[in-house]
């Protein structure tokens, strides 16, 4: 099913589980809390008969030794079909010689899709393929589809600067986890996202950042932009602090943006983990949970 | 080992501290390397130079002191002794005309000559013997000795022994006469670095004697009375000076064994090939002399000549008579003009009056002059085969060898420094 690369990984973060944030709208019977309240066997509470309701759900037990007319509330348990979008821009292959950014992605990417796959909910995954093609594997709950979408995730090569935001925006899924750097096109995918949210659904953003971006080599170096050719700054002992600065802002400033959003924001950086990464993503606190 | 050419080490030494000295205070354009967020350092002209004080690049400095010292090497051409404690002998031997018998030089050379001996013979030109059998077949040349030729001749075998010895010793086997030392002799013999062995000879019976000078002309000639300074005119002379016409009785006065100047007083009682254009020029020399004045010239005389116009055109020439020779003199003197009557004319008229050919001055040398010939005081000692090495001429077998690996060096600096220039 996966390489043998994948092993570890998956047996790390096996038992781990991704909670959806909030009630879902689904009328699919899943893990997740559903903000439909059914006649599922785990009872809730009694509420008094009004008006409309099904007389089938009235407690006719109730009804005969108190002559009040109760019905049975249940909360339902739903699917939350989840969607992987990794970003394959050039940016990814960095650093060049490791490729740590991209290769930590494609890590991260596994996983969720393991743990959503235990958790019963349908995962799928956008990815741009190594001959620029986009690759789309449709949320699925079927047994192989953590492996198929590893060999999608393989296929994928880190090149050009292809925008993200389109393709972020022509999912329906009700989760949609961003795998990217933010290099690319971060305003429009934060746009797309708001619609998105806007519509019920969850947005996680996953920022990668290497290790190297954070504290870039001393020796004098003429930074060039992969995606932007022309783009070539000179980063030496004077201009490292404000490069640090700078990037240090802009990482902030995504977080606050992405967060006010509503999305969930989670910085990973290339030395950690991809388990711990995983495990990190999973368990990040639920709305209500946040608002206690 | 030693070192034709020791600065070129020095000059490599220099360039290797200023390579050195550039490593620490290189400042060189940065590599471009890929950095995703390039796009937060600010902006600052690429072309700026990255400044560093440490130590840079150590293995590309390794390498090219490496190169340098190589290609200095190569210039400086190590040359390793074949022979140690060696010392190598020139001898020079005269064969000019001054050698009074070529005999006695022949055995001088045989006694002295070892194998490995380097023989020059001089007359006035010098030459390398093949060795010593060339002696058999060595003769007199008649021509005057010239030491000079023969001093730089040794020289010359010395910078070529140099390499195979740590001493030279020069052996001169010459009867030393005067007329074989002249002016260069003892700026050459300063060149030798050390004792000269002289090795004297018996020198040939010279023909200087008294000039006797007759003439048919009476003391109000110009020439005559110019001559009558010099104190040599006589009745009966072996130097006939004839003002006028040349007559068979003259030729055949020559041809017993006699000198008979023919010196025109006029253009009338010569019949020489005129020249084509009469001109007018401003001095005429000798062997013996010059004399600075303004003369017609008025022939063109072709044979051996004696004496010259300034231009290089012959003003007297000789000719062989018999026993005797007769000289013509194409030197016209205003009969007013009192130019015979100083003391260069006198000295430019001496060659004139030399016997048939030239005088022969083979007596030996002043003493003091030989004494510093062979050294003196000041060398007493063997030449060092060191100070006759010809430095800018000598090559070394190492040099090709040093190049390639100058080269070589350069070609891995070049492949260090484009790994170095490759994108992290």
């Amino acid at each position: 099913m996966t390489g043998p690369s994948y092993g570890a990984l998956l047996d790390a973060v096996r038992g781990v589980h991704w909670q959806a944030r909030r009630a879902v709208a689904s009328p699919m019977a899943g893990t997740h809390h559903s903000k439909l309240r059914g006649t599922s066997a785990e009872f809730t509470e009694y509420r008094l008969y009004r008006q409309g309701d099904d007389p089938r759900r009235i407690d006719w037990r109730l009804l005969g030794r108190s002559d009040r007319a109760y019905i049975r509330l249940a909360t339902d348990r739903a699917i939350l079909p989840t969607m992987l979008v990794l970003d394959a821009s050039a940016s990814m292959a960095f650093p060049v010689a490791t490729r740590a950014k991209w290769r930590r992605a494609q890590e991260i990417a596994i996983g969720l899709a393991a743990v959503v796959h235990a958790d019963g909910d349908p995962v799928g995954v956008a990815v741009r393929d190594d001959r620029g093609l986009d690759r789309l594997v449709p949320p699925r709950t079927r047994r192989g589809v953590v492996g198929e979408i590893a060999r999608v995730i393989d296929a994928a090569q880190p090149a050009g600067a292809d925008p993200l935001a389109p393709r972020l925006a022509a999912l329906r899924s009700a989760r949609i986890a961003v795998i990217t750097d933010l290099l690319g096109d971060a305003d429009e995918l934060l746009r797309a996202a708001r619609v998105h949210l806007a519509a019920g659904g969850e947005v996680h953003l996953i920022h990668i950042v290497a290790r190297e971006e954070l504290e870039p080599p001393r020796r004098p170096i003429l930074a060039a932009d992969p995606e932007q050719p022309a783009l070539q700054r000179l980063l030496v002992d004077s201009t490292r602090r404000a490069y640090e600065d700078a990037f240090g802002e802009w990482r902030a400033e995504m977080a606050r943006r992405w967060r006010a959003a509503g999305a969930v924001y989670i910085e990973v950086v290339t030395d950690e983990p991809a388990p711990h990464a995983v495990r990190r993503i999973a368990e990040a606190p639920r709305v209500g949970a946040a608002r206690q | 080992m030693s070192w034709l050419l020791p600065s070129a080490l020095a000059v490599a030494g220099l360039a290797s501290l200023a390579a050195i000295a550039l490593h620490f205070i290189a400042r060189s354009r940065p590599l471009a390397e890929s950095l995703p967020t390039a796009r937060f350092v600010p902006r600052r002209p690429v072309r700026a130079r990255a400044r560093s004080i440490a130590l840079s690049d150590v293995p590309l400095l390794l390498v090219r002191i490496a190169a340098v010292f190589a290609l200095g090497a190569a210039v400086a051409a190590p040359v390793f002794a074949a022979a140690r404690g060696r010392v190598r002998r020139i001898i020079a031997v005269d064969r000019s005309r001054d050698v009074g018998d070529l005999r006695e030089a022949r055995d001088s050379v045989r006694a002295l000559f070892r194998d490995g001996d380097v023989l020059v013979a001089f007359d006035s030109v010098a030459a390398r013997l093949s060795g010593a059998a060339a002696l058999d077949s060595m003769t007199t040349v008649d021509a005057p000795g010239s030491l000079s030729a023969g001093l730089a001749a040794s020289l010359r075998a010395a910078t070529g022994l140099s390499s195979q010895a740590d001493s030279i010793e020069l052996v001169v086997v010459s009867p030393l006469s005067v007329e074989e030392i002249d002016h260069a002799t003892t700026s050459i013999r300063a060149e030798w670095p050390g004792r000269i062995r002289l090795v004297p000879l018996r020198a040939a019976a010279t023909n200087e004697r008294a000039v006797r000078v007759e003439s048919a002309e009476g003391q109000n000639d110009v020439v005559i009375a110019g001559l009558g300074l010099m104190g040599v005119p006589h009745a009966v002379g072996d130097v006939r000076v004839v003002r006028g016409r040349l007559t068979a009785t003259d030729t055949t006065w020559a041809s017993d064994g006699h000198v008979a100047v023919h010196w025109p007083a006029n253009d009338s009682v010569a019949n020489w090939q005129p020249r084509p254009t009469i001109d007018a020029i401003g001095g005429v020399t000798s062997s013996s002399g010059t004399l600075i004045g303004r003369f017609p010239r008025l022939w063109a005389l072709r044979g051996h000549a004696v004496a010259r116009w300034a231009d290089g055109e012959p003003a007297a020439v000789e000719y062989a008579v018999g026993r005797g020779c007769i000289r013509d003199v194409a030197i016209v003197f205003d009969p007013a003009s009192d130019i015979t009557l100083r003391a260069p004319f006198r000295q430019f008229a001496a060659r004139l009056l030399e016997p048939c050919g030239e005088n022969r001055r083979t007596l030996r040398a002043d003493s003091a002059l030989v004494g510093s010939i062979a050294g003196g005081s000041r060398f007493t000692r063997l030449a060092p085969a060191s100070a006759l090495r010809d430095r800018m001429s000598e090559s070394s077998a190492w040099t090709p060898w040093l190049l390639a690996l100058g080269a070589a060096l350069l070609v891995v600096e070049m492949a260090i420094r484009r790994l170095d220039r490759r994108p992290a």
